[in-house]
């Protein structure tokens, strides 16, 4: 991200309220929709480049715990993922619930905040 | 094709497929699905004297790369399964004609309208559907209970998957794409594992849900959509239909409208067979992984053309896998 302002999130934020606040009001039918979704979408962005540096932090630390060695949170997750299918773990590894919980809380607090209280 | 184009088209198909000269009238673009476009027209002539009655024209895009691991029926198959649907007292729309390459409008098939809202949101809000809301669980048992009536000999064009192999067909799909998520491995392990054995086979419809229903004061008018009709476990079809997506955020897990106890006994009396919660519970919990990989689908194949609304179901697969562990853990979703 370069260091000049307003950060991205700012400008996401203002693009959001223009669609919202100014255009939506003016729209019906397709267009309504589409601009409703599109609007969704940069808040997506948004709560992604807020959210998510320090999600990778922790998750990182997380699969290390879980993998048994250092990585990258990609690589180590595709492990992970190799260890659940090739039975190296435990489907009710307590661990492996906290973990994968975790990680569906992280990606839903970008992707749908209101899904897991809905 | 121009709008007169189909029109022209559309008497002229009329005419071949019910022997009756027709007249077509205030041919209109619906919002279709993604894979669709549906026209809604009215025609006096093709059914009784010159009454002019509301029709349906359905035409199925070419599906590009289409998923062969997993059920989908061509328009054509779609149109003979509602028919065999509508013997068993199944309220699928009424086909007027299963068009061919003659009638130069693509692959799909002509039904008569029926009126009625299909939009899940206002189904499960408005005031005028409360007594509907009342009826329909009843309603979806009952439904569901005849569509499984349908003699599989009547529509051996569709896939055949038992519970295991309808998730090993989902494995598979995952894997085509080498996508690697660990909630979705884990979900593929446990549904794999715990894939009911030794079930009765029946015809499904396989997308009985909200927002596929047309609803009236009533209730229960009409079931759509039947492009994912398949043979396999008959209680597949109860457990989608109350998975968490589909409720619109309306209040009771069966559609957002309905309560368990209501569909299960409606299905068990109109169908004499048991339902067993926990088999009905694995395919809510299957069914939740199913959307996962749906998800998975819509927001990766040909993403860049697809257009906003379809990229951005992609970012919905956590939803259902959230809701999955909820149900294995025992936690209500």
């Amino acid at each position: 991200m370069p260091q000049s302002m307003p950060r991205a999130p700012i400008l996401l934020t203002a693009a959001v309220k223009y669609l919202e606040e100014e255009l939506l009001p003016t729209l019906s039918g397709y267009h309504r929709f589409q601009t409703r979704v599109t609007a969704n979408v940069l808040n997506i962005v948004r709560r992604e480049l807020e959210l998510r540096a320090s999600q990778a932090a922790a998750e990182r630390e997380r699969l290390c715990a879980l993998v048994g060695h250092d990585g990258e949170v990609e690589q180590l997750s595709d492990e992970l993922c190799g260890m659940i299918r090739g039975g190296a773990i435990e489907l009710d590894d307590a661990r492996l619930r906290a973990h994968l919980r975790q990680s569906l809380a992280d990606a839903l607090a970008i992707n749908n905040p209101k899904w897991p209280s809905g | 094709m121009s709008d007169d184009d189909v029109q022209l088209r559309l008497e002229a198909a009329l005419e071949r497929h019910t022997g009756r000269a027709a007249k077509v009238y205030g041919v209109q673009r619906l919002t279709g699905g993604a894979n669709r476009t549906t026209m809604a027209f009215e025609a006096s002539g093709a059914g009784d004297g010159d009454t002019r009655r509301g029709y349906i024209l359905q035409i199925g895009a070419q599906v590009l790369d289409p998923i062969e691991a997993l059920p989908q029926a061509s328009p054509a198959e779609q149109a003979r399964l509602m028919m065999a649907a509508a013997q068993t007292g199944a309220p699928a729309p009424t086909v007027v004609a299963i068009l061919d390459s003659a009638d130069g409008l693509g692959e799909g098939y002509i039904t008569e309208r029926v009126g009625g809202e299909t939009l899940g949101p206002r189904i499960l809000r408005e005031d005028r559907f409360a007594a509907a809301r009342r009826a329909m669980a009843r309603q979806c048992g009952e439904i569901l209970a005849a569509i499984h009536r349908v003699d599989p000999a009547a529509a051996p064009f569709l896939k055949r998957q038992d519970a295991a192999e309808h998730v090993a067909a989902h494995r598979s799909v995952v894997d085509s794409y080498d996508f690697k998520l660990p909630a979705l491995e884990l979900a593929l392990r446990w549904s794999a594992e715990h894939a009911p054995r030794g079930h009765r086979l029946a015809v499904l419809h396989g997308d009985f849900r909200t927002g596929n229903l047309i609803v009236g004061e009533e209730g229960i008018r009409c079931v759509l959509d039947w492009e994912l009709g398949q043979i396999g476990d008959p209680m597949q079809d109860l457990g989608w239909l109350c998975i968490r997506t589909w409720r619109f955020g309306g209040a009771g897990p069966v559609g957002g409208f309905g309560a368990r106890e209501d569909l299960f006994a409606a299905y068990e009396k109109a169908s004499g067979h048991a339902v067993d919660p926990a088999h009905v519970r694995f395919w809510e919990a299957f069914g939740n992984v199913k959307w996962a990989v749906d998800c998975l689908l819509l927001g990766t194949r040909g993403v860049e053309e697809v257009g906003i609304e379809r990229s951005a179901i992609g970012r919905r697969i956590e939803e259902p896998l959230w809701d999955f562990f909820n149900l294995i853990e025992g936690r209500e979703a």
